[in-house]
């Protein structure tokens, strides 16, 4: 049952964003700003601080393939970018102490990159024809600023949840 | 540069980078159905996601209705201000659609490229990095769903159908800033002009109509439908409303900003709609020749 309990909740956070965007009222945030979640890739990033950099890479890269062929229909955005990104915080994460207010700065860089990452790919295939500013305006800082208060919200039982997790991985 | 090779990082690097522009390559070109992993995976979540979305429906449902009493008040009036038109135009319409079906019995034509069959779908799944807008729907190739099929709710377009697999089906939304997003459209007015639905507005929110020959009457406040000339589309699905007509970039044609009927941000069920008008075989086409030989 415990094998389990970690891709069942990835795969809520999963369908979650999709229902979230469904359900969320047009003009909540201003009728102008696009909110973007990303929970799912901010709880593979927690995964990668609190418990490895090999589970956090095998899990971005699986789930980034069931979100591009699900939801993108473009294979290779994600698929190549949650582990990318997932690789460097690992490598950030290195230098530095695993603690809720680190991990919650540098989660929070990675789905910069993220955005940032997917915007560029994005008008390198002609997906989309926003200039540079108005991306920032318009979707980049109320994105980041949603995410932000997500992982205040969710950060700390995720931590416990992950490092209970290591402890099991260590003692077997 | 031997030492250059033994970097396995970069080497991993490298070769996921061409992995990745071969996939995006793969993925980008016209395809006229996806591949069957593709469809087995998109299966297996639409399965979960509409087992997962019709509780959620529910529950939504609920602080809906709560939200509509709110405003129940407000509404009952504009409604009934309403309602003393509907009745002359109720006769209007009845009289007219008496006098098209007689006309079209002296003609001997009985479909129109206006008849289509609704298929009722519900939403089970929104795109979440709304970049491309699209929807998943609950019905796909096993309820009749091809790929290019118009989808409207009840006040408007959306959008139209970019994939179908067994269960599900996926429905690129009218906003998403697609190029190959193209819907043939009609502006109603004295003579019908002609135009394709192409590209949005994402700050205004507007959509935009372009390839309208300069020095067509478009005026605002006219209706925009779609045209029927496509594989698949109906016509006369309502599009939106003219809000502002401006020349293009050249000079040559004209642009019109176009307000849609439908919300594309809150949609629940959607109709797809199903051409009847049976489509002219490509042997029709060629007059019959081959079909002695």
């Amino acid at each position: 049952m415990k094998k389990f309990l970690l891709p069942l909740l990835f795969l809520f956070l999963f369908l979650l964003e999709s229902l979230f965007v469904q359900y969320l009222p047009a003009g909540l945030f201003g009728r102008n700003r696009i909110v973007a979640p990303h929970f799912l890739f901010a709880a593979l990033l927690f995964l990668t601080i609190f418990v490895g950099k090999k589970q956090g890479i095998i899990y971005a890269a699986i789930f980034g393939l069931l979100f591009d062929i699900v939801y993108i229909e473009i294979i290779g955005i994600y698929f190549f970018l949650f582990p990318l990104i997932t690789y460097l915080v690992s490598k950030i994460m290195q230098t530095m102490q695993a603690n809720i207010f680190i991990a919650f700065l540098v989660s929070l860089f990675g789905i910069a990159l993220l955005e940032v990452g997917v915007y560029e790919m994005y008008r390198l295939i002609h997906v989309t024809t926003l200039d540079f500013m108005s991306f920032i305006n318009l979707r980049f800082y109320p994105t980041l600023i949603f995410n932000a208060a997500f992982i205040i919200i969710v950060g700390y039982p995720l931590k416990r949840q992950f490092e209970k997790h290591a402890e099991a991985l260590r003692d077997e | 540069m031997p030492q250059f090779f033994l970097n396995k990082r970069l080497i991993i690097l490298l070769v996921s980078i061409i992995v990745l522009v071969a996939l995006i390559g793969f993925s980008l070109r016209e395809r006229s159905k996806l591949s069957w992993p593709e469809q087995f995976v998109k299966d297996t979540t639409g399965w979960v996601q509409s087992l997962v979305s019709k509780p959620t429906n529910y529950v939504a449902g609920f602080f809906e209705n709560l939200q509509d009493l709110q405003n129940t008040y407000e509404e009952n009036k504009e409604l009934k201000s309403r309602l003393e038109n509907l009745v002359s135009l109720e006769a209007q319409v009845q009289e007219l659609k008496k006098d098209n079906k007689d006309l079209r019995d002296i003609l001997g034509e009985e479909k129109t490229l206006r008849d289509y069959e609704p298929l009722p779908a519900t939403v089970i799944g929104r795109n979440p990095d709304r970049w491309h807008e699209m929807i998943i729907i609950d019905k796909g190739k096993l309820n009749g769903i091809k790929k290019n099929m118009a989808v409207v709710t009840a006040n408007g377009l959306v959008g139209k159908v970019k994939s179908v697999t067994q269960f599900s089906s996926t429905v690129q939304l009218l906003s998403s800033t697609d190029p190959k997003n193209r819907i043939s459209a009609i502006v109603q007015g004295k003579d019908d002009v002609y135009g394709l639905v192409e590209g949005y507005d994402n700050e205004k929110k507007l959509l935009m109509i372009k390839a309208i020959p300069s020095g067509s009457n478009i005026e605002k406040g006219q209706m925009v439908i779609t045209s029927g000339l496509s594989d698949v589309f109906p016509k006369g699905l309502p599009i939106g409303k003219v809000v502002e007509v401006k020349p293009d970039q050249y000079g040559l044609n004209l642009t019109a900003l176009v307000k849609p009927g439908a919300d594309f941000y809150d949609i629940k069920s959607v109709i797809v709609t199903k051409k009847i008008m049976r489509q002219p075989d490509e042997k029709d086409l060629t007059g019959g020749k081959e079909e002695g030989s």
